[in-house]
């Protein structure tokens, strides 16, 4: 079992009994818990830019587990979910789990359920942290070239050599070759795959 | 010729003059005609035999002259018969007259008397004065009483029967074939001047309504050239515009099998026609707003079996045709549903006993296999005979089918009603799981946490008695959760009240009368006297009585269904009720799980009557099971302790 130091379980429920509980459960594994009794408590909550999962009750007063789950979504908050409920249906937990929800678990669970649970929300956070930070990297490189470089790096990808580059940019082949080196230089690609696989990440990500 | 041969010439003149003679008196006396003979010199006057009987005397009992005879004519007709009566002579006129004579019994005779104009039967003897009067008269007197008074008594019977047709707005008329002639009472009939004579076909038709000139037209045709006879009415309009409704017959005239003509006659029938007319549209109003109304009338005797009207709605109503004609009382009455003539007979009857109006509901089949529902009003007609009324007759089908509309609209509300309890109980269970599972949620998980505690390689035991402490206090909080439904539900328990069982069973058996009646089922109670009261919840019991019944009811569709209600008092000191059917009886393979919740072999069934029903004996302190009877159906038997709810 893989601990994630310094990791942070966000525990919403209405009943104390229910997060008292879980909190000590996850001491057991070193895990550090935060207990919110309402969603909008939890809401209000800066959530801190670091690994950590929620564990989310279905029925909440005024503002309900599946809403959460939904207002954290329209706001870009990718915080994996495992939703825990006394009186789920499978409608329910189907509507949940194709949001994204990580595990829906019915009260009473088993103590191993939901720390397995809570191990693989934090390894998909951890996932998700390094290829956003992958991303933001990319973006700082991408930023970095200067606007005939970024020209050439498009050409580069659709698959252009270097004399192609340079009749098309109406350059010679020289300049071409300077600016396709800075390109791989800056963007920290080894090869043109590698900057075909960076160019095609970062168009994906600032499509969504 | 010899004095013999005279002599006997003379005595055979005289027997032929004297046979001549008594062959004129016999002659005058069969034609009550008499002669005369006035010498105008003389004054004297001779009469035959005849004419003295005439005047009511005996022949030649006296002889006359003008004074007796003036004396014998009647006063009256003196003046007339004698005054200027020479002038007269002389003028050679008056050859006749006619007058009354009264008889010395006083009898009023009329005779005619004629004066002969040849003044002497001797050619040349015609004896004249110097004034140019004959001095002899001639004539003969004739009694025409008999004669006058057939004419006049003709006369009357001709006055009387023009005033009769004239009252009557009636003429005659009478045609050749050729040529028409119309009585005078005729012509104002048609408008027309009698001056102006007997209008010919073609103006005839003129003032005969357009829309009914053909038909007259035709039965002229007929008339003239088929020889037929005529019966027809039409409309006329008369020159000053008025319209009158005339109704024209001709019969045939045919003498020993000769075709003579037609005699016929006119007659103004327009108050008549006007008053058939208006008969005829009131009938149709009538039979309109009956059939509206889905309403029949009838009068008939209903021990006789005799109809003496049935209106074409009426006829309609039983699925007949009324076109028909009279439908006889047994095919009206086998149209009664067997089921409902068992249950009418008797009401008829005792109606029919005691000369009652009666007002009855029953359905009948007609031929087209349609079950209708009618409702029968009868009126008891107390001046005529025994069992004669007169009546209406109500399709009240559709008002059947509303009242069967809401009366399953109710039900549907009962039911609704029921499916939101039974709603209301998986709320409120649902609610309960939801409450109770957050605290066994948190034992477990403490219990979990618990262990892990121990479990590290160096168990915390500090932070396991903490979570141990937790599972405690989660499993008590779980329990009283628990006291507090349970306390929730005290709150709400039954209000106890003393009942009496039979009154409840009673009770519920009415107000199931509907449905009781609708599946056509025999209700037995057998209930036993002075049972004690018991202490129970009066609402909830009722429930259970009408759960059980209902199944029964149900569970009895298309059988012979009787449903026997008991009660009875056990020598344990508790009440046993036992509800039984002739119905499907028990499912034999399932018959364990009938009182189970959700157990269910009806397509609307919730599954909970039998479940809520045990519930409901059961917190009663009784018992509730069923067992399937030796012959058909089931017995839902429970008991109720009473000494048991006394206490309470």
């Amino acid at each position: 079992m893989s601990t994630q130091a310094g990791a942070t379980v966000f525990i919403v429920d209405d009943d104390a009994d229910v997060r008292l509980s879980i909190q000590r459960l996850l001491k057991t594994v070193g895990l550090r818990a935060e207990l919110f009794a309402t969603a909008q408590d939890f809401l209000r909550r800066n959530i801190p830019d670091g690994p950590s999962c929620l564990v989310l009750d279905v029925r909440l007063p005024e503002v309900g587990g599946l809403e959460v789950q939904h207002k954290l979504a329209a706001a870009g908050i990718n915080i994996p979910i495992i939703f825990v409920t006394a009186h789920g249906d499978i409608p329910m937990s189907v509507k949940a789990m194709k949001s994204g929800a990580v595990e829906f678990l019915t009260k009473p669970f088993r103590d191993q359920d939901l720390l397995d649970a809570i191990q693989q929300a934090l390894k998909r956070d951890q996932l998700a942290r390094r290829h956003r930070s992958e991303i933001a990297e990319l973006h700082e490189r991408h930023k970095s070239l200067t606007a005939r470089e970024r020209e050439v790096m498009e050409l580069m990808v659709s698959g252009m050599q270097t004399k192609q580059i340079a009749s098309a940019l109406g350059t010679s082949e020289i300049t071409a070759a300077v600016h396709r080196g800075n390109v791989m230089r800056k963007m920290h690609a080894s090869s043109p795959a590698e900057l075909g696989s960076m160019v095609e990440r970062l168009r994906l990500s600032s499509n969504r | 010729m010899g004095n013999e041969d005279v002599q006997k010439t003379l005595e055979e003149l005289s027997r032929n003059l004297q046979e001549s003679k008594a062959r004129l008196e016999e002659a005058q006396r069969v034609a009550h005609l008499g002669h005369w003979e006035w010498d105008l010199e003389t004054d004297a006057i001779v009469w035959s035999d005849e004419t003295y009987r005439i005047f009511g005397l005996s022949p030649q009992e006296r002889p006359m002259d003008l004074a007796t005879v003036q004396s014998l004519v009647h006063p009256e007709d003196r003046e007339a018969l004698y005054g200027g009566v020479d002038e007269d002579l002389v003028a050679g006129i008056r050859p006749d007259a006619e007058f009354r004579i009264v008889r010395p019994n006083g009898e009023v005779r009329t005779v005619h008397a004629l004066t002969s104009r040849r003044w002497s039967f001797v050619p040349g003897d015609a004896k004249r004065d110097s004034a140019g009067r004959p001095y002899k008269l001639f004539g003969t007197v004739q009694d025409i009483t008999e004669r006058k008074r057939a004419e006049e008594a003709l006369q009357l019977t001709q006055a009387h029967f023009r005033e009769g047709q004239r009252l009557a707005r009636m003429g005659s008329w009478t045609s050749d074939g050729t040529k028409c002639q119309w009585s005078d009472e005729l012509f104002p009939i048609y408008g027309l001047d009698p001056r102006k004579g007997v209008p010919s076909t073609e103006e005839f038709l003129t003032i005969i309504h357009p829309q009914d000139r053909p038909s007259m037209a035709e039965a002229i045709r007929l008339m003239l050239e088929e020889e037929r006879g005529c019966d027809v009415t039409t409309r006329v309009i008369r020159p000053d515009g008025q319209m009158r409704y005339v109704r024209c017959v001709g019969i045939r005239i045919v003498e020993q099998g000769i075709f003579k003509g037609f005699l016929g006659t006119g007659m103004d029938v327009t108050e008549q026609e006007i008053l058939t007319q208006e008969l005829r549209r009131e009938r149709a109003y009538l039979t309109e707003a009956q059939s509206l109304a889905h309403l029949g009338s009838w009068a008939c005797n209903l021990v006789t079996q005799k109809i003496f009207h049935s209106s074409d709605e009426n006829a309609r109503l039983y699925g007949f045709d009324p076109r028909e004609g009279a439908i006889p009382f047994d095919r009206f009455y086998n149209t009664i549903l067997t089921e409902d003539e068992a249950a009418l007979r008797p009401k008829l009857e005792n109606a029919i006993r005691t000369g009652a109006d009666y007002d009855v509901e029953f359905r009948i089949q007609r031929t087209d296999g349609a079950i209708r529902f009618m409702r029968g009003i009868g009126h008891h007609n107390p001046s005529q005979e025994v069992g004669e009324y007169l009546g209406i007759t109500i399709d009240i089908t559709e008002r059947k089918r509303a009242e069967e509309g809401r009366e399953k609209l109710r039900q549907l509300e009962a039911d609704l009603a029921h499916m939101n309890r039974v709603n209301m109980m998986g709320e409120l269970a649902a609610a309960l799981a939801h409450e109770i599972k957050q605290p066994i949620t948190a034992a477990v998980t403490n219990a979990g946490a618990c262990l892990r505690f121990l479990e590290m390689e160096r168990p915390d035991i500090l932070e396991a008695r903490e979570a141990a402490s937790g599972t405690i206090g989660c499993g008590t909080r779980a329990a009283e959760i628990i006291d507090r439904v349970r306390a929730l539900f005290k709150k709400t328990a039954p209000q106890r009240e003393p009942v009496n069982i039979n009154e409840l069973i009673r009770e519920i058996a009415l107000l199931l009368q509907n449905e009781i009646r609708r599946h056509s089922v025999v209700v037995h109670l057998g209930l036993a006297e002075n049972l004690p009261e018991v202490m129970a919840d009066r609402v909830q019991l009722q429930q259970v009585l009408m759960n059980l019944m209902l199944n029964a009811i149900e569970a009895m569709q298309g059988v012979s269904a009787h449903l026997e209600i008991n009660s009875q008092q056990t020598d344990d000191g508790q009440l046993l009720i036992a509800v039984s059917d002739t119905g499907l009886g028990l499912p034999t393979e399932k018959a364990d799980q009938i009182f189970d919740a959700f157990f269910t072999t009806k397509p609307q069934g919730t599954g909970m009557g039998l479940a809520i029903s045990r519930s409901i004996v059961e917190s009663h302190g009784g018992r509730l099971w069923a067992s399937s009877n030796s012959g058909r159906g089931a017995t839902f038997r429970f008991t109720l302790p009473y000494e048991e709810s006394l206490r309470t």
